[in-house]
């Protein structure tokens, strides 16, 4: 008897634990979650890629003032102050490749200002030709020929630095329409095409899972920023620092003239933290999966952390330390990757599982 | 007696096992009709569903495909470069990417950077290997770009004319037909010369179309249409240069090319002026375009990165399908089947065996194609034989991935010449073997029209 009722309490037992069993997980989507992912799209479009967007337009504003000073009075200071433009806009650009989707890829403006390498035969070709080089002729020419690299060869010169005395008439035209091509037929149109219609990829984005024609849902707009973000971890890790590092081959390095590959890539990885962590004081990706996981939000958080940091013990340009410095260089790479398995896995489960609308 | 009980024994087993249940057909709906690509199945739904390489490659076909992946993104230079050197001296464009948009398709413009049109030209007749006649000075494409200091062969306007077309129920859309005109050819063109416009096309599922057996594909073949659905299929064998053979045409819009690796090296050569090892002359061979070009080292791509491009287009993944429960899709693929418009694009395919690749190895597949050329009526043809391809015919188009051109293209464009701005255009577009289907779908109302579409945009 005794036997039995003992049988009878573990069943019990084993009843009211089945019943905490096999719970399905969290998948309110309304309330709390739904607002919180409103916000973080929201303050995605608005205060990470349309402000950051806009930073772009004033640093490419800037960078044409500074090459009109310099046409009209070549000297070192002018060379200076472009330089100094010319690496600005690398900054604010090299963040935006954190969020490598929507028109700019749609329209090509990812590869007519930003193609390597430079063709250098064509560029001597075009300088020695007397063919027109207004911006719209400029706009004409392969990407190749077009956008940021070609004008870091004119005002940093192609390996042994640049003079004022070396910048003639011809180059400076070509280095006028390099700047116009960039702001007038690329920079200008991309903010356009996130700020005003008949494009708004702004409310795109808003509006996704709600009307929007290019997410229909939230979870295809939330898998699109994860997947982008990836992807730039993909392209610093895995190609713009790998290929040069393991051919040790400093000519196959992004911005080799300038000196900037290594800001390049850093700007790049800080660009996806900006997605992350948000902008502006607006909410990022950190505070949904906060609201539902907060141990991947902090593993994630110190990832990007670790990954934007270990940039810092490369203390030689990248030209250099790929001889010099070769175990930082392979430190941060494995840190990108960390980042990158983190990213593909963790986080992009985490948004097929909680963002289901 | 003894014998009898035996046979007796022997005669109940049998009896008994013949009373065990036999294994039947698998049925249709135990299988996940998501899994468009079978193992090579990607679920993407954003912008780079087109570009991910298949699930569960090792470590080493991992890396192949990643180099070969950057090499299609590579823009190439005019030589003499220390790095990717070979562009031109004539060129289409100068990557692969530029046409091939997020391994997707091309814009149908022709002459900008980010144009995805060609143009292939011959004058009438086959030449020595049954193949178009090449124009001395030309060859067989027109390449509309040059390094700077070289002339491009030609260029071209392209105009539109609009024409009305009205359903059963009086509706009516408008079809846009574009009118291509040869401009500035650098030297004297004969006045029999025939184009052809050739919208770079998307890459989804290349590897699996390789793997589909020619046994399968020939078994599609009605030359005398046997069912009497009007639909009669033939398939185009091709000359290839490379290994010298006559092989069955499976690649490009009028199945004039065998194998991926041909594709992909005939593309470097007449697309970019980029030669390899399988196609090792310059496309502006003998011209007067050469004059420019010093320093050149032959061939310009080197042997492994040809190799590896090739098995980055082989193991692209296929998207999967989206919203396959949703009724109306369920709806407009029975409807897709009654029209018949399932008698070229195939839904379902079994390719053949491949040990040294498991996701492409004997997959269950969903490509909606048969990879035969069909005569598709006079509005689509380019009256320029290919082959076996007569004028009037194109290879049916596999439709996996046509529902996400948008999402990764920005715009998405259909049929040959990118003419179609939507799938409802590209439908009334179908003439020839297809016109039957076509007029059917031109009876139905307007909602089970939309139905077909959203099937369509499913896949």
């Amino acid at each position: 008897m005794k036997k039995n009722i003992f049988i009878l309490f573990i069943s019990f037992i084993v009843l009211a634990f089945s019943f905490s069993c096999n719970k399905a997980p969290d998948t309110n989507t309304n309330g709390n979650s739904g607002t919180i992912e409103e916000t973080v799209i929201k303050d995605f479009a608005n205060n990470v890629a349309l402000a950051q967007y806009s930073n772009l337009t004033d640093a490419a504003v800037s960078l044409n003032g500074s090459i009109v000073a310099l046409t009209s009075t070549s000297n070192e200071q002018n060379l200076q102050g472009a330089q100094a433009s010319w690496k600005n806009i690398r900054h604010v650009w090299e963040q935006c490749e954190g969020f490598l989707f929507g028109p700019i890829e749609d329209n090509d403006y990812d590869p007519n200002t930003d193609t390597w390498p430079t063709d250098y035969t064509q560029l001597d070709s075009l300088l020695a030709s007397s063919n027109n080089l207004s911006v719209s002729d400029v706009a004409n020419l392969p990407q190749s020929l077009r956008g940021y690299h070609p004008l870091e060869y004119v005002i940093f010169g192609h390996g042994d630095g640049r003079t004022p005395a070396e910048l003639t008439p011809r180059l400076m035209t070509y280095a006028s329409s390099l700047a116009g091509d960039i702001l007038y037929n690329n920079v200008q149109p991309l903010y356009q095409s996130w700020a005003s219609t008949p494009t708004n990829f702004a409310q795109q984005v808003i509006a996704a899972g709600n009307g929007s024609t290019k997410f229909t849902k939230r979870q295809d707009l939330f898998l699109a920023i994860v997947g982008a973000m990836s992807d730039i971890c993909n392209e610093v890790g895995a190609e713009k620092m790998y290929d040069p590092y393991i051919n040790t081959d400093s000519t196959i390095t992004e911005s080799p003239y300038s000196g900037n590959t290594l800001s390049d890539f850093k700007d790049n990885i800080i660009g996806l933290q900006n997605v992350y962590m948000g902008l502006n004081g607006g909410a990022g990706i950190k505070d949904l999966v906060a609201s539902k996981n907060k141990n991947l939000d902090n593993q994630i958080q110190s990832q990007i952390t670790a990954a934007v940091n270990s940039f810092d013990n490369i203390t030689e340009t990248y030209e250099k330390a790929i001889y010099t410095q070769r175990v930082q260089v392979q430190s941060v790479m494995t840190q990108l990757n960390n980042l990158k398995e983190l990213l593909d896995n963790d986080l992009a489960n985490f948004i097929r599982q909680y963002v289901l609308d | 007696m003894k014998k009898f009980y035996i046979i007796l024994s022997i005669g109940i087993l049998v009896v008994a096992f013949n009373r065990c249940n036999k294994a039947e057909d698998f049925p249709e709906s135990g299988y996940d009709e998501r899994l468009s690509g079978g193992a090579a199945t990607i679920f993407d739904a954003t912008s780079h569903a087109l570009t991910n390489a298949m699930g569960g490659l090792n470590e080493r076909d991992q890396r192949v495909h990643e180099i070969g992946d950057q090499t299609f993104d590579q823009t190439f230079v005019a030589p003499p470069s220390p790095i990717f050197t070979g562009l031109g001296p004539v060129f289409n464009n100068i990557s692969c990417v530029n046409c091939h948009r997020n391994d997707g398709e091309g814009i149908p413009t022709a002459g900008f950077s980010n144009s995805g049109l060609l143009f292939r030209i011959s004058q009438p007749g086959q030449d020595a290997n049954g193949g178009p006649v090449a124009i001395p000075g030309f060859g067989t494409q027109i390449q509309d770009k040059a390094v700077l200091g070289a002339q491009p062969e030609a260029i071209f306007n392209i105009s539109y004319a609009d024409s009305m077309v009205t359903y059963t129920d009086g509706s009516s859309i408008v079809l846009t037909k574009p009118n291509y005109l040869l401009q500035n050819p650098y030297t004297s063109l004969p006045s029999d010369y025939i184009l052809s416009p050739r919208l770079a096309p998307p890459l989804v599922g290349m590897g699996l179309l390789e793997n589909i057996p020619e046994t399968t594909i020939l078994s599609f073949v009605d030359a005398n249409d046997k069912n009497g659905d009007g639909i009669t299929g033939k398939a185009n064998y091709i000359y290839n240069e490379y290994t010298k053979r006559k092989e069955l045409g499976r690649f490009g819009l009028k199945a004039n090319t065998s194998t991926l690796a041909l594709q992909v090296a005939t593309a470097y050569q007449q697309d970019m002026g980029v030669t390899s090892y399988m196609q090792h002359e310059e496309s502006a061979d003998g011209q007067s375009q050469m004059n420019g070009v010093h320093g050149d080292v032959q061939p310009e791509l080197v042997d492994s990165l040809l190799n590896y491009v090739v098995f980055y287009v082989k193991t692209l993944a296929v998207p999967a399908r989206r919203n396959v429960s949703d009724p109306d899709i369920k709806q407009g693929s029975v409807l897709f089947n009654d029209l018949n418009c399932s008698g070229c694009h195939r839904p379902t395919i079994q390719t053949g065996f491949d040990q040294t690749l498991a996701q492409i190895n004997n997959q269950r597949i969903h490509p909606y194609t048969d990879l035969l050329l069909h005569d598709m009526g006079s509005a689509l043809a380019d009256g320029r034989p290919d082959f076996l391809a007569t004028g009037s015919e194109w290879r049916t188009a596999p439709l996996w991935g046509i529902g996400l051109l948008d999402i990764a293209n920005g715009t998405p464009y259909f049929l040959h010449d990118g003419r179609a701005k939507t799938l409802e255009e590209a439908i009334l577009w179908h003439g020839g073997e297809a016109q039957k289907s076509k007029q059917q779908f031109m009876q139905l109302n307007k909602a089970d029209r939309d139905r077909i579409v959203k099937f369509l945009k499913s896949l």
